[in-house]
């Protein structure tokens, strides 16, 4: 079953995200984590390194297959390098499937004014926080005063929380420049502000959060503040719902995913593997018309395997990067050209290849791939659209063939010979009809 | 520009087949040499298993034209510290006597100005250094033996084997440049035996496959060479006296000179006659960029009812050397069979491409990918005026010109095509393959510089050496006069030693 994971704010704990938890029903399986210092946790120095390191140890003791990360505030910042180390291929994090920040802290340094932060430092001057500082601290990041016993709840977290796990955070760990490792994520992200925060509010998460997210988008939460699990919970469970649930639903299955993760890939093979996986960054060749014409062409190329719009997405960020394979025919334009004058000739030949029956389109190509189609009037000429077909075909099987829920579709694990250690595993065996344990992926589930 | 007093005896352009050993031969003979290479430097556990991602390749855009227009990219060329060694297959059967003397015995193609008992005291010397797995005894040369065993046959091997058995071909374990025993590796360490992991083309990762990177690179080091890495060259200098006084390279963005006494060209048969080109040198015959030949590779593939998994172990470990003079043949020279385990981007572009396949039919094939097995041929490729390298009118990153490369099968490629294609489907039909059919595919850059002994009709003489210039030396796969049917590294390695020699025993 998916898991989620809830990572909890400065001063909190486990506690903050219980109706949040009550609100998502059957989405997964919820593990909220009392971080090191706080809720029913021992005191604890780490800095953000530690906590991501144990919060690598919380999800690898559980492997998860596929899973999603909750993080708010000061838990946000562990969130966003969790999915960072996600990305570079970090065995203990494999199968993160999305994202969500809360009033989240980035990975830069947080934005809180000197006076507060010693302020709040100070509060454990005398050993431990007072129940009135607890209470204001509380107050001032709710838009308005809680309900109880929910105040009450929030104002007692704040009191038990440990000292040195507070000053840390407050001294050291908030301070902590993240941002070159969090670099740019393409795990989908859906970043919430509350309406009335102040420092970590929309204008914060859309300037340091929502930048190292290349698949994201910015939900504004009204009438909430800074505590966003209290104050708004069903709210923040409906938005939560909604991001992870299509995410979920195209997450790599389970068995792959587990040998994905395990000592047979290499850090690099994970990475490269994780990042395909996920959406392609945007591409700016194609209009949306060539888009359409690209993604009903998919369509007949792949039927019924490849999801159109999304290798449509790839083929266009493929042009977009200038990135191609080595060669092209001489007798066609560079690339980006060749693939707008190669789409607008198709349309132009089928009177609208995107709106076109299936039947139809397939008379079309196969007038291509003979020669016989008239393009007049159209960029390429018959023998230019038969060999930029050949073209697109084959770009379009290679992109399809080469991600990993392709790889799990036809059963293919030849990614998984061998990992980092100096001992490469390969195959024992490779006669036809013999199969080695670790092979039988629908056996690992 | 800097750099200035930055000088070798010998510089040597591509650290590939053709130019490692010499780097290694040259400095061992106590000559200062530095190696020129315009890719990165990796070690084995650098490389990915994964057909998109490894970055061994070398994918700056060529333009391909012809009838027969061939694939570049991953299909056939190399970037980095080893060159296409990085990604070539390892298969490595000899050149064969009669391939070198094809214009004698058919009246066809071109005869090597290099007698074959030389060259093969060159293959073994090769073989002897980086090591070779073969069977016990090679049916088509009695005296042949190998140092390794054979590494694991694979299930489309088995199934090459059976049809083969059937029809009365002899067929046997490919010789292949990987180890199937670990061994020491002078100067480089110990390499690992083979993992039958079955990514070959997408970099060794345990060093049991031979690269120059791993072999004769590390010894070349050991007596002094450098080899620098993510050096462009982009010019070449000359003196008042027309000789080469040293190249211009670009490293990460900064123009450096290196003065030499000696040039060795060794990119490739595209970009070294793409360099001689935009510079217009040693091209006094007009024969540079011309005669470009691909080897016919066409394939044939079919469904098993077994659970094949051909991505596993070596790809090619099964060789017939049967139809290199097919009694029946009509055409001049002839090819090599081979098993096949293709990986799946490089089937599923093949099978869209070469195979002319989209819709159902594609999407099932590729489907059943663990149920597919293929074999494919090494063919004979004649030179021909028609197949040339030119330069396009676009250029790259450093201003130079890009390769344009037309190439069209004549009547002789052809007829091994289809001969080809009724050999191997009588094989697969006889092995119990199903839905049988053949991919069109052509392999390797050959040609474009030949070597002959009139200046007239050849680029560099027998010894590598330009016509032109006196103190320039090509040392690639565009030397070859004729394709010859073997893969051709090991012939580039021979070559390359024996250039090595050849310019020590006629330095002045």
């Amino acid at each position: 079953m998916a898991q989620l994971y809830f990572l909890h704010a400065l001063g909190a704990s486990a506690r903050e995200w219980d109706e949040v938890i009550t609100g998502l029903g059957d989405l997964g399986d919820c593990v909220a984590l009392d971080l090191p210092g706080f809720g029913d946790s021992a005191d604890a120095v780490l800095d953000v390194a530690g906590l991501v390191d144990w919060f690598a140890q919380q999800v690898s003791a559980r492997q998860p297959q596929s899973w999603a990360v909750i993080g708010h505030s000061m838990g946000g910042k562990i969130a966003t390098l969790a999915a960072a180390r996600a990305r570079d291929g970090d065995p203990d994090f494999a199968g993160l499937a999305a994202v969500v920040l809360l009033a989240a802290s980035p990975p830069a340094p947080e934005p809180m004014k000197e006076k507060r932060r010693a302020e709040m430092i100070g509060w454990f001057a005398d050993g431990r926080i007072g129940t009135d500082e607890a209470a204001m601290f509380v107050d001032a990041n709710t838009a308005r005063r809680l309900p109880e016993p929910l105040r009450a709840q929030a104002i007692a977290d704040v009191e038990r929380s440990g000292r040195r796990a507070w000053t840390g955070w407050l001294e050291r760990d908030s301070r902590e420049d993240w941002q070159a490792a969090a670099g740019t994520l393409s795990v989908p992200a859906l970043i919430v502000a509350g309406g009335e925060d102040g420092d970590l509010g929309e204008d914060a998460q859309r300037r340091l959060n929502l930048p190292h997210y290349r698949d994201a988008r910015v939900e504004v939460v009204a009438g909430a503040a800074h505590l966003l699990p209290y104050e708004r919970p069903s709210a923040v469970a409906a938005l939560i719902r909604d991001h992870v649930t299509p995410a979920f639903a195209r997450a790599l299955p389970a068995p792959f995913v587990a040998l994905l993760a395990s000592d047979r890939v290499s850090r690099r093979t994970r990475a490269v593997l994780t990042e395909r996986h996920a959406a392609p960054p945007p591409g700016k060749v194609l209009s949306p018309q060539q888009r359409a014409v690209l993604a009903a062409l998919v369509e007949t190329v792949l039927p019924g395997a490849a999801d159109p719009v999304d290798l449509a997405a790839r083929i266009d960020a493929m042009l977009t990067g200038g990135i191609g394979d080595g060669w092209r025919s001489a007798e066609l334009p560079a690339d980006a050209e060749g693939w707008t004058s190669g789409l607008d000739t198709l349309d132009r030949l089928a009177r609208g290849f995107a709106d076109a029956a299936p039947a139809d389109r397939e008379r079309c190509l196969r007038s291509i791939a003979d020669g016989t189609g008239d393009t007049k009037g159209g960029d390429l000429d018959p023998r230019q659209m038969r060999l930029w077909f050949a073209e697109a075909r084959a770009e379009i099987a290679r992109q399809w063939m080469a991600l990993p829920a392709t790889m799990a579709r036809i059963g293919y694990d030849g990614f998984a010979v061998g990992g980092d250690g100096p001992h490469k595993q390969g195959y024992r065996l490779t006669p036809a009809d013999t199969i080695e344990d670790w092979q039988r992926l629908e056996a690992r589930a | 520009m800097s750099g200035a007093a930055d000088m070798a005896d010998v510089v040597i352009v591509g650290s590939g087949a053709g130019g490692a050993p010499l780097a290694a031969r040259l400095a061992e003979a106590g000559v200062s040499v530095v190696v020129l290479e315009a890719g990165r430097a990796f070690r084995p556990d650098d490389h990915v298993p994964d057909e998109l991602a490894a970055d061994i390749y070398w994918m700056e855009e060529r333009l391909s034209g012809g009838a027969d227009a061939t694939a570049f990219g991953a299909n056939n060329s190399g970037m980095g510290v080893g060159g296409s060694t990085l990604h070539w297959g390892a298969f490595c059967p000899r050149p064969d006597a009669r391939d070198l003397r094809l214009r004698s015995e058919s009246g066809q193609g071109e005869d090597w100005p290099i007698a074959h008992d030389e060259l093969i005291g060159y293959v073994d010397a090769v073989e002897r250094f980086i090591g070779v797995s073969g069977p016990a005894r090679y049916p088509w040369d009695a005296g042949r033996r190998y140092e390794l065993p054979p590494v694991a046959r694979n299930a489309p091997a088995d199934a090459m084997a059976r049809g083969c058995a059937a029809l009365g071909i002899v067929a046997t374990d490919a010789p292949a440049a990987l180890i199937s025993r670990d061994r020491a590796q002078p100067h480089w360490g110990e390499r690992k035996a083979c993992v039958n992991c079955g990514t070959c083309h997408q970099g060794c990762r345990t060093a049991a496959k031979a690269t120059t990177d791993t072999s004769w690179l590390p010894l070349a080091v050991a007596h002094g060479a450098e080899v620098r890495a993510e050096c462009r060259v982009i010019d070449i200098e000359r003196d008042g006296s027309g000789r080469v006084s040293g190249v211009v390279y670009v490293r990460r963005g900064e123009r450096r000179r290196l003065a030499c006494r000696t040039l060795f060209l060794c990119a490739g048969g595209v970009e070294t006659p793409r360099l001689l080109l935009n510079l217009d040198l040693a091209n006094s015959s007009g024969q540079v960029g011309r005669n470009f030949m691909a080897h016919v590779a066409t394939q044939v593939w079919g469904r098993f009812d077994a659970d094949m998994r051909m991505n596993r172990g070596y790809p090619s470990s099964l060789i017939t050397e049967n139809m290199m003079r097919a009694a029946d043949a009509d055409h001049a020279g002839g090819y090599l069979i081979q098993s096949l385990g293709v990986m799946p981007v490089t089937l599923a572009t093949n099978l869209a491409r070469g195979a002319g396949l989209w819709g159902r039919a594609l999407v099932d094939l590729l489907d059943d990918y663990n149920r597919l097995g293929g074999i494919g041929i090494n063919g004979d490729c004649l030179p021909s005026d028609d197949n040339r390298l030119t330069l396009a009118d676009e250029t790259d990153a450093y201003g130079l010109r890009k390769a344009r490369i037309d190439f069209s099968y004549g009547p002789n490629e052809r007829a091994i095509d289809v001969h080809a294609r009724k050999t191997m489907t009588a094989i697969w039909e006889a092995a119990g393959a199903r839905d049988i059919f053949a991919v069109d595919r052509s392999a390797h850059t050959i040609g474009t510089c030949r070597m002959g002994d009139d200046g007239d009709r050849a680029v560099v003489d027998a010894d590598g050496r330009s016509f032109d210039i006196e103190n320039l030396f090509i040392c690639d796969n565009s030397v070859f006069p004729s394709a010859l049917a073997a893969n051709p590294a090991l012939t580039i390695m021979a070559l390359s030693l024996r250039t090595a020699d050849r310019f020590l025993a006629t330095r002045g």
